[in-house]
């Protein structure tokens, strides 16, 4: 297990780190946070993690547009052992971006966009079948306000018809294929000027058998119109079912 | 209290005589003058001062072409020019509506101030949320600058200015407004940021890059003698021109491509750089930021309606 090793020489680096209740060292910080003890607790539970950056979270250096901000996780280090993963914008009011669970058939890899309202640390946290969370960590650097800038979608006339149409795309990629998806939906966080929550929050990726290969909770840091990629193994038509907080159910299949 | 004031003073004057742009206006060609900004990105250390601003003295007097990033800068040209020429300014001409080019406007406010109808739209949208990044991104440099809008719609054709012809271009590969101004007089071309020179090139308006290569096509057609690009160094010989459709050409490619194979922006801006680029400054960081700009539209053309509504 080669991340003993990294957390030996982590250990190494910073014995200042509290100790978990495993008895992990979980490595230093790569980005500095003034949040990383609050969002351990809340987000993981205070449960044993090391920082680790076989989980690739990868993201531009400063955001050109602070609502449409391209984020990829690239867990694929654990293929097969990944339970779990978690992301979020540490400064953001509503830091959560998505719970993701590859279940069956799907790379522990995703790519979404998100708002972010600050310059702030960005985390994906992967939990693995031995109970333990690799943690990945970037920093986006941004002028801000994209939590709280009007929405672009409602200023289109005629936007209400639109929502839940999808558009999708696969794309062989050797062996596996990228499943790309841009759902219409304006994903108001509730944040901009009276208009409440309005969102995708549950999203399913379900194979020809309608067998389940991914679950994903999504939350209002994802960005309007949201993008979302897969890569998956094995060939046949997926379908994605989608619902929002408001009861509203949008179905596609990508053949 | 006092001696506290003091030491606030004697730390910050320095700080404060710092903030000179040193503006030293180089003679290009007859009656033609050249304000060179480096191909840096805004920076405190620059004020800003990224931009090729240019004027010309005729006979009736100052014709000047963009104004720069912050009133600090206006008021630096307008002692430049009047180190050069006794006479008056008479006009401004406004290439197109971003920050650089047109936050030294309050320093012009005593004579008309020329733009193409969609720069002056464009700047009303969008002039002060351009500003105040740049006080974000230059610091103390844009301290007091506002932004002033065009007071002149300026069209397409030949406009005289005293003993110069100058030719008005609408053009708007750039932003969806740019003017291109040819001075028949002399034969330089102020290409505005229709044209960078070993600098990356911008996107945030583009309404394509097909409408910039057109562009590029129409302003090369010109009888033109010297290229005065918005950013980087003046060229007499077609390298800018070269060099512009080179890059818009690999970056059209390069987003087709990507769109074609499904890749996601994320994995665009860390696509290669080819090599006869290095030299163009700013490669990478233009390319984050063109992706983010451009790249929607590609990926657009290769998915399709998959949704169950139009399955019924």
């Amino acid at each position: 297990m080669t991340w003993r090793a990294s957390c030996l020489l982590a250990c190494c680096l910073s014995l200042g780190q509290a100790a978990q209740a495993a008895g992990i060292e979980s490595g230093k910080d790569p980005v500095p946070s003034v949040m990383w003890s609050f969002y351990h607790k809340q987000m993981l539970g205070d449960a044993p993690f090391v920082f680790d950056e076989r989980v690739k979270l990868l993201a531009p250096p400063f955001a050109e547009d602070a609502r449409q901000v391209p984020v990829e996780i690239d867990a694929r280090a654990f293929k097969g052992e990944v339970v779990r993963i978690l992301a979020w914008a540490e400064l953001n009011p509503l830091p959560k971006i998505v719970d993701f669970e590859p279940v069956s058939g799907v790379l522990p890899w995703l790519s979404v966009r998100i708002r972010v309202e600050q310059a702030t640390p960005l985390r994906a946290a992967v939990l693995t079948r031995d109970g333990l969370w690799h943690v990945g960590s970037t920093l986006i650097d941004a002028a801000g306000g994209g939590c709280t800038a009007p929405s672009v979608v409602r200023t289109q006339p005629g936007w209400e018809e639109h929502i839940g149409e999808v558009l999708g795309g696969r794309y062989p990629r050797g062996d596996f294929s990228r499943l790309r998806l841009q759902v219409a939906h304006p994903m108001d966080n509730g944040m901009v000027s009276g208009i409440p929550e309005f969102f995708i929050n549950h999203a399913e990726l379900r194979d020809s058998n309608n067998q389940v290969m991914a679950r994903l909770e999504l939350f209002p840091a994802v960005s309007e119109n949201p993008n979302l990629a897969f890569d998956i193994e094995g060939a046949g038509q997926t379908r994605l079912v989608l619902r929002d907080n408001s009861g509203n159910e949008f179905d596609a299949s990508i053949p | 209290m006092r001696w506290m004031l003091l030491l606030f003073m004697s730390l910050s004057l320095p700080a404060m005589a710092d903030l000179d742009y040193a503006l030293k206006p180089r003679q290009i060609a007859e009656d033609t003058w050249l304000l060179e900004g480096s191909t840096d990105n805004f920076a405190t250390a620059n004020g800003g001062n990224i931009v090729n601003t240019a004027f010309i003295v005729t006979e009736r007097g100052v014709v000047v072409i963009d104004t720069g990033p912050s009133k600090r800068y206006g008021e630096a040209m307008r002692r430049a020019i009047a180190a050069v020429t006794d006479k008056p300014v008479i006009e401004v001409l406004l290439t197109h509506h971003h920050p650089d080019h047109v936050l030294g406007n309050q320093a012009f406010t005593d004579v008309p101030i020329g733009a193409l109808a969609g720069t002056t739209e464009l700047l009303h949208q969008q002039g002060d949320a351009m500003a105040q990044n740049m006080y974000r991104l230059v610091g103390d440099w844009m301290r007091g600058t506002e932004v002033v809008l065009p007071t002149r719609t300026l069209t397409a054709g030949v406009q005289r200015f005293g003993n110069h012809d100058l030719q008005l271009l609408s053009l708007g590969g750039h932003t969806g407004a740019d003017l291109a101004i040819l001075d028949q007089k002399t034969g330089v071309l102020f290409a505005g940021d229709l044209v960078f020179y070993q600098r990356a090139l911008t996107t945030p308006n583009s309404p394509g890059l097909s409408v910039w290569l057109a562009d590029i096509a129409t302003l090369q057609a010109l009888p033109w003698t010297l290229i005065v690009p918005g950013h980087g160094p003046v060229a007499s010989d077609p390298q800018p021109f070269e060099q512009m459709r080179d890059y818009l050409s690999w970056l059209d490619q390069l987003m087709r491509d990507g769109a074609a194979q499904g890749s996601d922006m994320a994995e665009m801006i860390r696509s290669p750089i080819p090599e006869r680029f290095a030299g163009i400054s700013l490669s990478r960081y233009e390319l984050i930021r063109s992706v983010s700009h451009l790249y929607p539209r590609y990926e657009r053309t290769q998915m399709k309606r998959v949704d169950s509504a139009t399955q019924q």
